[in-house]
Formats: structure tokens, C-alpha cells, sequence
């Protein structure tokens, strides 16, 4: 449903967005990950027709973004950063205007804006006016902007940046409502909500793509790849560095009385670590294949600083 | 056209709550209301020729100071994104938000209707002059408007858009006395291109098409480039 291909975006002599290619398919929700100022909310408003590309193919729901905008533009819902919303007006006036601007049919619009409140839980709220709105209620009003034409594709721009954790929950709700039937990408630096939403991921720093698969994929990216947690007695360090196989030790610390390690070896090491436990070599209570966390994978591929170049 | 009509509501709905739009409101009726009291007193005619005149200079700093914030706000905001991603043409968004201003405008002049009524209890003006002065002076609005429109796409920042918009009319006005500025030969062809000259014909009660075109390109003409304004985006 979404296709980029090659995509370059400068500004004067700076590329904001340096050869970006990846696809979205129908109904899949993938979540655009990167540090602030990498080039997210650039490429979404590349996504939407907002801004044009300076080289490169995009392609969303079939159309050509740049070829056939409008087109584009009936098949697409947006929630831009800020919630694109006028204070002067009431949730319900907001919602009308946005459901008449979307082309929503006159004999299905009040029904429309009324399901869509209903939906992100707005209901009640239609005389207030947006102005007097708290952050969450304008992200809501923000998402049922951006839903209310039932567009198969959805772009959104940091969904629940600044929102309170059961906000968050609740958007995040609505998010995986969507799955299956509509396709959702999701821009975002917050890699729990990645791993929460969105089976697949594309990450970006710098303007450039760094990777992107399914999570467990991108984890296993992560230097060193899976390791092994133990938790023995009556070894130490450099005895267990010997053992065959393994290449590096690092302590963890004392857990209740029992030494912590994290193992990394050449192949599995667990039956060979069981093994000399049954033989009395080392007592052993905690022997744990671990990957690495999205975090660690997240941190290898755009560094420790991250940000703009 | 049900776009121009979805925008033309919306931006209704904001002036209703928009206090800034009152204050010009006021502030328009309040001159007109001078304008009229000094026209009266100083002339002793039962006409609205001084204030027809003085009000098309007020409305030259009136207006773009009531369309500044059409896109520098929505920009601000947020919402011109919004509505440049919505499959509505930049076109329509242009025509909806000038036809607000001037359903604006027609309130406006619709409350100084009270001044011809005050004429005609103290005198008897020529009905047919008061007609044509309102005619020349909505013409001068919509070509106002436009430019406000056009200066508002440029800043960000409203107030400074409603200054340039101001600046941008300014030669409109003073080309009308441009023979003290650039002598008499190149004054006297840069006249045509003045508003009060265009609009002496509508206060002595003459719709002479030339003026009625004046004011209609120049409307055209801004109303154009707020929309290439717009879509400048695109390239830039």
C-alpha cells in the first residue's frame, strides 16, 4: 500500500532524507523508528503530498504521490505532529468541517462523525471547544480527524508524544483496532510502543535507512546477538571463560547470594553448562537464553547520540 | 464549489468567535461614522462624497489587517497542513477563505447603512450616487481582501503579513498623488493605476466598466498569487 523507492529529499545542500526505500503492505501497521530530527516527520509529509521529494518514487494505495495527489489524498488520514485543530471551534463544528473537507457523503456525515467520537471516545464532548481541550482530548479529536473518511491508509506522526500512560494505552488501543484492515505507519522515537503495535519496523537516522524487518529480526541485529543469563556458585570469572565455547564473560553482579553472568559463546552454551553442573563442577540455579532487547539493537544501529547529522 | 462552501463556512464560524474581527469591526464603523460627521460639517452637502473617499483609505489599512491571519494562522497552527493534504484545491481554499472576508465586508458596510438613513431624514441625497459610492467601495474591499490574503501566505507571523499587505497597497494609493513625487510627466501616466481615481466615478453616481475592471483584476490578480503562493510549496 505505501512503496518508497529511492527517496531524496535536500534542503539547499543538505539532505533531510538520503536514498530511503521501503514498503508498507495492505493492512500491516510498521512503525517508522529513528531519533529526534532523523527525517520522520519529513518523510510522512513526503507520505501525505504535504511537501514535495527532490528525487526518488513514492507510491501510497496504488497512486503516485506526486503524479496523482488528489487521488492520494482521498485514500490517506493523517494526524500530523500537532493535531491540526482550530480553538475557536467545538469538537463537534471541528469534526463536521473536517468530515465535509474529506468529502465524507452528506447522507452518512453526522452518523460518521458521531461513530468516529464513539469510537476514541469523545462522546459528549461535542459542544466543547477545542481551544479548552487538554493534550489528550486534542490528540483524540486529532486521531478521529484522521479516521473519520475510513481512509485505508493512515500516516501517523508521533501518535502519543506528551500523552499520560493511560492515554497512551488508549491510543495505542485504537491503533491496533485498525490492524488487518487498514494499513498504518507510524512514525515514533518510543521503542516500547514499536514493540507493543507494530510487528514490523523501519528505522532511519540521519535521513538514512539503517534497517527493517519484524522486531524479533531487528533485535537479533544487535551486536553479539543472543546471549546467555547464569546465575552460579563456585566459579569464578576466568574459570568459566575457560570452559569450551565460551569467548566472552561479563559480570552482573550478586543475585541473593548467587553470582550473575552474562555468557556469550560460540553456539548455544546451555547443555554444555548443565552438563558440568550435573558433574559437580559448578552449582547452578538460573541458566537463561537471552536476545538482545530492542533498545540494544536500536542503540548499535544509530549510535549512542543519534540526532541530526 | 461545495468546497469553497465547507471553507467559506468554516471560516465563518471562526470570525463569529473571533474577538479581532469585532475590533476591526468597530474600529471601521467608528471612522465611518467621523468620516461622515466631518464630511457633513465641512461641506454642508447631503452626500457621502468625503466620506466615500476617506473610507477607501481606511479600508486600504482595515483589511489586511482582518485577512492577516488567514494562512499565517493556519500555518501556525497546524491546520495548513491539514488542509493541503484534504482533497480540496488550493484554489478553492483561496476563494472560500476571500469570500468569507467579504461576507465580512458586507457586514461592515451593512452597518453603516445607518448614515444614508440620517442623510435622507436631514436632506435629500441622490439615491442613485449613494448606490454606486457602496458598489465602488465593496469593489475596492475584494481587491483589499485579495492582497490581504496574498501577504498573509507569505510570514508566518500574522502581524507582520498585515503590515506588508498594507505596504503592498500603499503605491496604490499614493501613485494618486504621485505628480508631487515624481514630477508631472510620469505622474500623469502612473494615475491610472490609482484607486481613488477609480473610485471618483462611482462618488459622482458613474459605474464606468474601466473602474469596475480595475478593482476586478486587481482581485484577480492577488487572488492568483495567493494560490501560487500556495502551491509554491510544491517546488520549493
Amino acid at each position: 500500500m505505501i512503496e518508497v523507492r529511492g527517496l531524496k529529499k535536500a534542503y539547499g545542500p543538505r539532505l533531510a532524507i538520503d536514498d530511503v526505500t521501503f514498503t508498507v503492505g495492505k493492512g500491516e501497521i510498521v512503525g517508522f523508528l529513528g531519533p529526534n530530527g532523523a527525517g520522520k516527520t519529513t518523510t510522512m509529509r513526503i507520505l501525505t503530498g504535504f511537501i514535495p521529494a527532490t528525487e526518488g518514487e513514492v507510491r501510497v494505495a496504488g497512486f503516485d504521490v506526486f503524479e496523482e495527489p488528489y487521488a492520494v489524498r482521498e485514500r490517506v488520514g493523517y494526524l500530523p505532529e500537532t493535531p491540526p485543530l482550530y480553538p475557536e471551534l467545538t469538537v463537534g463544528a471541528y469534526l463536521e468541517f473536517c468530515a465535509e473537507l474529506r468529502r465524507v457523503p452528506r447522507a452518512i456525515r453526522s452518523v460518521r462523525v458521531g461513530a468516529t467520537m464513539e469510537r476514541v471516545g469523545l462522546r459528549g464532548w461535542e459542544g466543547r471547544l477545542l481551544g479548552s481541550l487538554s493534550k489528550g482530548y486534542r490528540q483524540r479529536v486529532g486521531f478521529a480527524q484522521a479516521i473519520l473518511h475510513d481512509p485505508p491508509v493512515l500516516i501517523l506522526d508521533e501518535p502519543t508524544s506528551g500523552l499520560d500512560p493511560a492515554q497512551v494505552a488508549g491510543i495505542r488501543e485504537l491503533i491496533l483496532s485498525l490492524a488487518g484492515t487498514h494499513t498504518v505507519i507510524l512514525s515514533t522515537h518510543i521503542l516500547s510502543e514499536v514493540e507493543a503495535l507494530c510487528p514490523r519496523a523501519v528505522v532511519i537516522n540521519r535521513g538514512k535507512l539503517v534497517a527493517q524487518g519484524t522486531i524479533p529480526e531487528l533485535r537479533a541485529g544487535a551486536p553479539g546477538g543472543a546471549w546467555t543469563y547464569v546465575e552460579v556458585r563456585g566459579i569464578d570469572g576466568p574459570k568459566l571463560g575457560k570452559l569450551p565455547g565460551v569467548e566472552v564473560v561479563e559480570p552482573l553482579g550478586n543475585v541473593e547470594g548467587w553470582e550473575a553472568w552474562r555468557v556469550r559463546a560460540a553456539g548455544d552454551p546451555r547443555e554444555m553448562l548443565a552438563a558440568r553442573a550435573a558433574a559437580g563442577e559448578l552449582q547452578l540455579r538460573t541458566l537463561e537464553r537471552r536476545m538482545p532487547s530492542l533498545e540494544d539493537a536500536f542503540i548499535a544501529m544509530v549510535g549512542r547520540e543519534g540526532g541530526p547529522a | 464549489m461545495s468546497a469553497v462552501y465547507t471553507i467559506w463556512k468554516k471560516e465563518m464560524r471562526v470570525y463569529a468567535v473571533n474577538p479581532t474581527a469585532y475590533a476591526f469591526l468597530a474600529v471601521f464603523l467608528f471612522l465611518s461614522g467621523l468620516f461622515f460627521y466631518l464630511g457633513i460639517t465641512l461641506t454642508g452637502e447631503a452626500s457621502l462624497r468625503v466620506l466615500a473617499s476617506n473610507l477607501a483609505i481606511a479600508e486600504l489599512f482595515i483589511l489586511p489587517m482582518l485577512t492577516m491571519r488567514h494562512f499565517a494562522e493556519e500555518r501556525r497552527q497546524g491546520t495548513l497542513e491539514m488542509l493541503l493534504t484534504s482533497p480540496i484545491s488550493p484554489t478553492s481554499l483561496v476563494v472560500g477563505k476571500w469570500l468569507a472576508s467579504m461576507t465580512l465586508c458586507a457586514f461592515m458596510f451593512l452597518g453603516t447603512g445607518v448614515l444614508p438613513v440620517i442623510l435622507a431624514y436631514y436632506g435629500d441625497p441622490d439615491w442613485g450616487v449613494v448606490a454606486s459610492t457602496y458598489v465602488g467601495l465593496f469593489l475596492a474591499a475584494g481587491a483589499f481582501c485579495a492582497a490581504g490574503l496574498f501577504s498573509s501566505t507569505l510570514l508566518d507571523d500574522q502581524l507582520a503579513a498585515g503590515l506588508i499587505g498594507i505596504l503592498l497597497l500603499l503605491p496604490f494609493w499614493l501613485v494618486s498623488r504621485a505628480e508631487a513625487l515624481v514630477g508631472d510627466e510620469l505622474g500623469e501616466k502612473l494615475q491610472p493605476f490609482g484607486v481613488l481615481r477609480h473610485l471618483d466615478g462611482f462618488g459622482r453616481g458613474v459605474i464606468d466598466s474601466a473602474d469596475v475592471y480595475y478593482f476586478v483584476a486587481m482581485a484577480f490578480c492577488f487572488l492568483l498569487l495567493t494560490t501560487r503562493s500556495l502551491e509554491s510549496r510544491r517546488w520549493r
